[in-house]
């Protein structure tokens, strides 16, 4: 199966294209060459004969004006015997068509009524056994109501003249077959090569940016496109690299002094009385930093996603927005909201778990947040083609269609939103998350409320 | 419990220091990983909170070498980085337990505690039965019982329940219970854990005179008897 569509792969690359129209062409060339030099070898055999029958004509027509009929026939039995004279015929026949003398043993049918110049086959002694050759002659009358034909055996001529045309055959079935057979190996080194770059790429995308083309030992256009390729990876690699450790050492400059603040407050807060104002004091301080921390994991979320290097695996997509559901269902309820879902199984896409979980939530967290008393929130996994779509839809306000595009920019939150918390910074991670797993997202109106969906 | 903290901050270390002393743990402190790394090899240490990145030696450089000589002494990861993938690559460095900066230290508390009573856990982690009070979980069954009545929970309360029992008598977190029963880690901005809890709670506890499950205000719940 896979022999095969390697094989159907091979057939439809470029490389194997293109020999198949230049076999045709050669093939072509090929027909007009060989062809021409048949026409003209042709054409020298054809007319030598026909010269020397001509000249024996000639001479024999002569013969019969100053010879009596009897000394004639006598004469044309002589030639007739005559071996040096190989592959001549003589014919005479009364005028009842019977044959008076000659080497041919009957008048040819096909003589009949045919112009000057005939065709016939006739068997010949060829050592023990006996051939049908082909003769051409030219036929006219002799003395009154006789007839004579002088023609020569023109089978060699045939011979030649088929061997060429056999020639000529197998040199346009070989030229084809030449064609083909370079193209199909043409195309399976090309697609070889073209696959390992694919593979490539694949893992790239995946996220191992460590990943290389293969080089080999060769000056070709492909293994210099392969060393450009690589070196421009070399260059991503870095850059993201390089994009990576700034995040980290952001984070740690960002979380440590948070991490001491959070520290200190909560052990200066164990000396306090519980409802005293300065316990107070330090409570706000503490819940400010949860309040920054919560900003700066999606800030850092989003920027890891942008970056591309999260490490990804196999996520049974259907497991993890039945689970949602399964998880957010109990604070919908408590909230008066209906949850509906329909979520088909073996659902799978490359990527992270927890990210995926972390957008979802977000945009749980979102529609619960807008979705005011009685109203309903869906949740879809479906299949859109071969390909999974996530459907979350809320009856919500909405978001205006001129603003859908605004709102996945990072911390844009419109002015209806204001009265409800939240960093701002929901949609801008989903968005994220949705480009690293090179999906799609789009914002869409529900009819009353908001439709996101995630097409993967 | 001998604690080692393997910390470069002075302000974080002498904080956790103190907290931990105060709720009557002994603690030894390190300040860098090649000393923390001398430390945690020695046999009076019951568990170890390591900083991810630390002079000397690297956190997980660290985690690794002490799991390399075999050591199995419980190690919690604190780390200021990135996250995410950092979490992973933490525990496959051997690290039981992940923490970033900046935590609460109730939560953190609440991890060393679970931490350090996993090794007594072991042998509930193959038992089939828990047991705490009047109120009985069936692991192969599927059945729990209180006080001899049949208690019907969906599959989700029952991992829940599951989770609370086998750390009875401890707290767990809001982030704990939504790592150990959902395997998720983020912290959702609606109270999707609080409902899941209250609603265990509404299956357990309502016809019953004494609750077993307890809020702990600030830092999360309790399955416990209490006195």
């Amino acid at each position: 199966m896979e022999q095969e569509q390697r094989f159907l792969g091979v057939l439809g690359s470029s490389p194997f294209r293109i020999a198949v129209v230049y076999s045709v062409v050669f093939a072509l060339g090929v027909v007009a060459l060989l062809g021409a030099v048949y026409f003209a070898v042709s054409q020298v055999v054809d007319s030598s004969t026909d010269n020397l029958i001509e000249a024996e004509v000639q001479g024999l027509r002569e013969q019969e004006l100053v010879l009596s009929r009897s000394d004639f026939i006598e004469l044309i039995e002589q030639r007739s015997q005559d071996q040096d004279v190989r592959g001549a015929v003589y014919l005479v026949v009364d005028p009842q068509l019977r044959p008076v003398a000659g080497n041919v043993p009957a008048w040819p049918k096909s003589a009949a009524n045919e112009g000057k110049w005939i065709q016939f086959k006739v068997s010949v002694p060829f050592g023990d056994e006996t051939r049908v050759h082909e003769m051409r002659a030219e036929n006219f009358p002799v003395y009154a109501g006789y007839r004579m034909l002088v023609g020569h055996d023109v089978q060699e001529r045939q011979d030649v003249k088929s061997l060429m045309m056999r020639g000529l055959i197998a040199a346009v079935v070989l030229t084809m077959l030449l064609g083909l057979g370079g193209g199909f190996w043409m195309g399976r080194r090309i697609l070889a090569q073209a696959g390992a770059i694919s593979a490539v790429a694949t893992q790239i995308m995946r996220g191992d940016l460590s990943q290389r083309l293969p080089v080999r030992d060769a000056e070709d256009e492909l293994n210099s496109l392969a060393r450009e390729i690589n070196s421009m990876l070399d260059k991503i690699e870095q850059l993201t690299l390089g994009m990576r450790t700034v995040l980290d050492s952001a984070a740690h400059d960002l979380r440590t002094p948070l991490n001491r603040l959070q520290a200190t407050a909560e052990a200066a807060m164990t000396q306090l009385a519980p409802a005293s104002n300065e316990r107070r004091v330090l409570e706000r301080v503490t819940s400010e930093v949860d309040h920054m921390r919560s900003t700066l994991d999606a800030l850092l979320r989003i920027a890891l996603a942008e970056t591309g290097t999260v490490a990804r695996e196999a996520v049974d997509l259907s497991e993890l927005v039945a689970s949602m559901v399964e998880l957010y269902a109990p604070v919908t309820e408590e909230r008066g909201i209906r949850l509906e879902s329909s979520v088909i199984a073996g659902a799978e896409v490359q990527g992270s778990r927890q990210l995926l979980a972390q957008a979802l939530a977000n945009l749980l967290d979102n529609a619960i947040k807008f979705t005011p008393k009685g109203g309903h929130i869906r949740v879809l996994l479906r299949l859109h083609g071969a390909c999974p779509e996530v459907v979350v839809e809320d009856d919500g306000p909405g978001i205006p269609a001129e603003k859908r595009e605004i709102v996945l920019g990072r911390r844009v939150r419109l002015d209806e939103a204001r009265k409800f918390p939240g960093s701002g910074l929901g949609l801008s991670l989903v968005a994220a998350v949705t480009k690293l797993h090179g999906a799609r997202l789009v914002l869409d109106d529900a009819r009353p409320g908001l439709r996101v969906a995630l097409k993967f | 419990m001998h604690i080692l903290i393997v910390e470069d901050d002075q302000i974080a270390r002498d904080v956790l220091a103190k907290a931990l002393t105060e709720v009557g743990h002994t603690v030894d402190v390190a300040v860098n990983g090649l000393e923390g790394l001398q430390l945690a090899s020695s046999a009076a240490v019951d568990l170890a909170i390591v900083d991810r990145m630390l002079p000397k030696l690297d956190g997980l450089a660290l985690v690794q070498s002490l799991r390399a000589t075999g050591r199995k002494t419980p190690v919690l990861i604190l780390s200021a980085l990135g996250e995410v993938d950092d979490r992973i690559t933490g525990l496959r460095a051997g690290g039981d337990d992940y923490l970033t900066k900046p935590y609460h230290m109730s939560e953190l508390l609440a991890r060393i505690d679970a931490l350090a009573r996993r090794g007594d856990n072991g042998s509930a982690e193959a038992n089939t039965k828990l047991k705490l009070a009047d109120l009985e979980l069936d692991r192969m069954s599927r059945r729990v019982m209180r006080n001899g009545k049949k208690i019907e929970l969906t599959a989700r309360e029952f991992q829940l329940l599951e989770f609370m029992m086998r750390h009875s008598g401890q707290v767990v977190t809001r982030t704990m219970l939504l790592e150990g029963v959902w395997d998720y880690h983020f912290d959702p901005q609606t109270n999707v854990i609080d409902v899941h809890i209250s609603r265990l709670r509404q299956a357990i506890d309502k016809d019953f005179d004494k609750p077993l499950l307890h809020t702990v205000r600030g830092a999360g719940y309790s399955l416990r008897e209490d006195e």
